[in-house]
């Protein structure tokens, strides 16, 4: 675009420092933090310039959670994760504005209160479900009489079990279900022109098809942000993976492995308050979301097509 | 959702059945079951209940402590969600501007998103710790002004700035996401007619927004409902004197730590049905002001 | 016939474990983090390595309360492990629920001999049932101490720290005299001001002895002198002999006192290492927990966590966990912990030891076994035996949040204790209904 409006570009760059500056305060005294020794990181006032023991206190950090292998295996469950809600998100939310059916308004509303308690409340039964994911159905069938029924008419005697505990698919599976990606879908779809919709049909593109074709490409950016995001939101889990995997050494994820290293406030003391090196391996744990934020940026384009009237 | 161009077929509850399969199982599945205590008192390590109806609820809603939470939840809530969703627009559209260096605002202002939820507590307890933080040195000027365990306001303050913080990030990717897909050909049409960038933004770019500012408002409202624990335990801890003890705190408080599991459900079902409350007034009211196509 | 559907997600980790299938492995989930965290894993490996029966699976679950809840959803899944680090606070369901192998029936049941009575009375009696039978193994134990700046005690012309409350005040006064802005940091703790106060100036917590004797029990904490107590807390904070030094207010009470802008600070005794490795430049050290003149002083209890051995479990678990808890409970594995963090012994035997071998006469040590004189003052009394109460997290919570109004000014002590202690009786209550015709073993 050619145009001049240096007043305008002047009062932007002021504007986004000033943002920036509120926003990386934060992550900025936090890396200070990881610079210094246990002495000055626990004495006050707040330093706002980094010391020189950041290299120090990396090394300490790293030998201390065996970061390495947690890398892998919390690269694989993010993945996953994202992989599992980008798809659910697009065919749950294109099948729901997209197709006519009484009860769309109900199945969106179940998905959406999913977003309304907090694991922590759940988190008993949640375990057992985890412990196995086959429960429901098994009592479902036990108090519908059709394991009896089964039994009653093969002598098989029913009993499903599916342990998810200590597995890839334990940390991943509950985690794909989205509420947020599904209603983010909604939103994008609706705003897809009947024209395009209609013009699909002529040609005689089925729903699949019209999917595939025309609004999966045309969704790029919002599958970038939506992938941006819920790959973050996947790294940083922590209740559940804390929850479910025991076996540390073979699924142990980064983020339950840094919540070691943070000393308990809760105790009524004696733990080192270690906060130089907890601050030391925050940084190490956010390189690659930070890495998959900078990649995802080239998808971040300018819509090419006209999608309007 | 007032368009439906294709036939209900097996197709579309075949896409429909696997995200509510794993809903059901991981969801609703072990939510009916934590919620059924809510009408019982459930011994923690599962020794049986005694069915007590609605004892609990009373016991909450008899509770003058409890209401002031709920007032500073809606408060917390509000104020999160207009200070994050106002941040992050303003940021969003003057970094699809495209100046020299966007890019590195763009990621720069995704990061603290990436943070870990144990650091976010302290990087703030640097900031606002009213002896060692930044604030400190407002009391260098003014002794005393500053101090989170005496100033109900200023603890609301300050949870309420951490929370907006952690929300920027994900409300700006989405808004700069939306921003970007509006084609190049309309702003450039608007240029073409002679307006200028303020008013192209007004005019052309905040309608065309509506879609996304629509879903960041429920999601940030719902999210700072039931997802504001953390923040609260590592800043101020409910405190000073109950001040910040936001309904979800206490649901944590009581359920998780506390294993008072059936006071936590009641809890969880009352906030479950705001919030639930909340939602249905925005897609009845806010949605309709909404521009799809 | 039995048809069983059963899905292995991962067939692969069989055959990476079937290397180690001969040595019998036990969970052990533990609820200590930071350097403490990693005491606890090296004390596994230890015993790993130190016999090729047994092997211990020990996981962090990142916090006591983590551990517990993680423990309690497993447990109800029939996943749990055989032990569990719990802390004091979070124990009475466990007990009342009765899904624990108390160690005493343990021991005997595996063949491990152990001399119970070499624990010291302050420590056993915590742990273990009215007829003495030990629940859970003592492990990190601690109580609370005072700390002090021996530097600005003598500039202030005090030449021994006070024991009495009445004796401290006057420190704090000559404290101030001397010019020193802050004598006492003050923050609120249920466990140091509440419960430990209760427990050396043998008044009750609690009716029914501070539980132990039926679930249908009132608090009392506001009829006793802990309400003089805090009473005499506010006015020191009035008068500015103390200031409020919480992470809130600005800076935790050790923060202050380790860069000597506070003179006193009241603490565990695990902080001892802590104070030690934050590296005051002055000369400091510890004192018991005073009691107020004209008392006859009690002993305090042990705070810290313990390990529970979980029911359900099979015999070869539970025999390689006898073991482990027969492992930590040697000198050497409780002088390891002792090296590595603030805590104190729990035997009489390895105490005696380690007074022969001099330990507490070297730096870091000297002096951190004031501790042992304040647990073992006197013989436990029917109220210094400790406290047995549900929901002790919430009436701590009730206590603070109400403590905190009060030294706010929006209402007087009395009435702020008054209110922790009917919210806390309603919490009482509940948990009485909870367990209805149950009582404490």
């Amino acid at each position: 675009m050619i145009e001049r409006t240096p007043v305008l570009n002047f009062a932007t760059h002021v504007i986004l420092i000033f943002g920036l500056v509120i926003i990386l305060l934060p992550i900025w005294l936090a890396f200070v933090a990881a610079t210094q020794t246990l002495q000055a990181v626990n004495s006050a006032p707040v330093e706002f310039w980094p010391s020189d023991q950041l290299l120090v206190n990396l090394a300490e950090a790293w030998a201390m959670s065996d970061f390495g292998p947690k890398f892998l295996n919390t690269l694989f469950v993010a993945t996953g994760v994202v992989v599992g809600k980008i798809t659910l998100a697009c065919i749950t939310a294109f099948a729901l504005v997209f197709f006519n059916f009484r009860g769309r308004v109900l199945i969106f509303w179940m998905i959406f209160i999913t977003l309304m308690l907090p694991l922590e409340v759940r988190i008993v039964p949640t375990y057992a479900v985890a412990a196995n994911a086959l429960t429901p159905f098994q009592t479902i069938m036990d108090w519908s009489g059709i394991s009896w029924l089964i039994k009653a008419v093969s002598g098989i005697e029913v009993a499903l079990e599916w342990n998810l505990l200590n597995s890839y698919t334990g940390l991943i599976l509950p985690l794909v279900a989205t509420a947020t990606g599904t209603f983010l879908y909604r939103q994008f779809f609706l705003t897809i022109p009947d024209e395009l919709v209609e013009a699909a049909r002529m040609d005689g593109a089925g729903p699949l098809r019209f999917l595939w074709d025309i609004l999966i490409p045309l969704s790029k950016t919002n599958i970038a942000a939506l992938a941006t995001i819920m790959f973050v939101y996947a790294w940083n889990q922590y209740l559940w993976p804390l929850l479910v995997i025991t076996d540390r050494a073979n699924y142990g994820m980064v983020v339950v492995q840094l919540s070691d290293l943070v000393p308990d406030q809760l105790t009524t003391g004696g733990g080192t308050p270690t906060w130089h090196l907890a601050m030391a391996a925050t940084l190490v744990v956010m390189l690659p979301p930070i890495a998959i934020v900078i990649l995802m940026q080239r998808w971040f384009i300018r819509g090419l097509i006209n999608t309007d009237k | 959702m007032r368009r439906a161009y294709f036939k209900f077929s097996w197709i579309a509850a075949a896409l429909l059945a696997p995200q509510l399969l794993i809903v059901f199982v991981f969801f609703y599945w072990p939510s009916a079951q934590a919620l059924y205590w809510a009408f019982t008192l459930e011994q923690p390590w599962g020794g049986g209940n005694t069915w007590v109806g609605f004892d609990n609820f009373r016991k909450v809603l008899s509770d003058a402590y409890y209401w002031s939470s709920v007032r500073v939840s809606v408060i917390y809530a509000l104020a999160t969600t207009v200070l994050a969703m106002s941040m992050a627009l303003t940021l969003a559209i003057f970094v699809d501007r495209q100046l020299a260096g966007y890019k590195a605002y763009r990621v720069a202002i995704i990061w603290p998103y990436a943070v870990a939820a144990p650091a976010v507590g302290l990087a703030f307890q640097f900031v606002f710790n009213p002896g060692a933080g930044l604030f400190s040195y407002i009391n260098t000027i003014a002794p005393g002004w500053w101090d989170l365990s005496k100033y109900p306001w200023q603890a609301v303050t300050a949870i309420v700035i951490a929370g907006a913080w952690k929300q920027v990030a994900y409300s700006f990717v989405f808004f700069l996401a939306a921003l970007q897909s509006i084609p190049r050909s309309l702003t450039e049409a608007a240029a073409m007619d002679g307006a200028r960038p303020l008013r192209r933004m007004m005019d052309l770019q905040l309608p065309l927004l509506t879609p996304t500012f629509f879903f960041l408002l429920v999601i940030n409202i719902t999210d700072s409902f039931t997802d504001s624990f953390g923040i609260v335990d590592t800043l101020t801890g409910g405190g000073p004197f109950r001040a910040t003890d936001l309904m979800v705190y206490k649901i944590y408080a009581d359920g998780f730590r506390g294993f008072d599991y059936s006071g936590a459900a009641a809890q969880s079902i009352i906030l479950m049905l705001l919030v639930m409350a909340l939602t249905f007034v925005q897609f009845r009211y806010i949605e309709r002001r909404v521009h799809y196509t | 016939m039995t048809f069983k559907l059963s899905i292995t997600a991962m067939a692969l980790l069989a055959a990476a474990t079937a290397a180690n299938a001969e040595k019998a492995k036990f969970e052990y989930w533990y609820g200590l983090t930071g350097d403490l965290g990693a005491v606890v894993a090296e004390t596994c490996n230890r015993f790993n390595a130190s016999q090729a029966d047994y092997e211990a699976v020990c996981v962090g679950q990142d916090g006591y309360d983590k551990a517990v809840q993680n423990t309690i959803a497993a447990f109800r899944a029939g996943k749990h492990p055989a032990l569990l680090q719990s802390f004091d606070a979070g124990t009475a369901d466990l007990m009342l629920s009765g899904e624990f192998y108390p160690v005493t029936k343990l021991m005997a049941d595996t063949g491990v001999t152990v001399d119970w009575a070499d624990y010291f009375p302050g420590i056993a009696n915590y742990y273990s049932s009215k007829s003495g039978e030990f629940f859970s193994m003592p492990w990190n134990s601690s109580t609370p101490v005072y700390y002090f700046n021996k530097d600005h005690f003598a500039k202030a012309g005090i030449t021994e720290a006070p024991i009495t409350w009445e004796g401290l005040e006057q420190a704090l006064v000559a404290l101030k005299d001397s010019g020193q802005a802050c004598g006492l940091a003050y923050a609120p703790s249920a466990w140091i001001d509440l419960e430990q106060f209760s427990m050396v100036h043998n008044v009750p917590v609690a009716s029914n002895n501070n539980g132990y004797d039926g679930l249908d029990t009132e608090l009392l904490f506001n009829t006793t002198l802990h309400v003089k107590h805090m009473e005499n807390i506010q006015r020191w904070l009035t008068d500015g002999v103390a200031m409020m030094r919480t992470q809130a207010a600005g800076k935790t009470a050790r923060d202050s006192f380790v860069e000597g802008e506070c003179s006193v600070f009241f603490s565990s005794i695990a902080d001892h290492n802590t104070v030690h490795k934050l590296k005051p430049t002055f000369g400091w050290d510890v004192q018991i927990i005073p009691t107020y003149e004209g008392v006859e002083r009690k002993n305090s209890v042990v705070g810290g966590a313990s390990l529970w051995v979980l029911s359900g479990k099979s015999e070869a678990e539970y025999k390689g966990a006898a073991a482990y808890l027969a492992f930590l409970a040697t000198k050497e594995q409780q002088q390891f912990l002792l090296e590595n963090s603030g805590y104190i012994p729990v035997t009489k035997s390895t105490y005696d030891a380690l007074l022969a071998e001099g330990f507490y006469a070297k730096e870091p040590y000297i002096n951190r076994d004031i501790a042992m004189k304040s647990l073992t003052w006197s013989e436990p009394t029917e109220l210094t035996r400790g406290i047995r109460l549900g929901g002790m997290i919430q009436i701590r919570a009730e206590w603070l949040a109400e403590v905190e109004a009060a030294f706010a000014g929006q209402k007087t002590m009395q009435e702020a204790l008054d209110t922790a202690a009917a919210r806390g009786n309603e919490q009482l209550a509940r948990f009485a209904q909870t367990y209805a015709g149950k009582s404490f073993p």
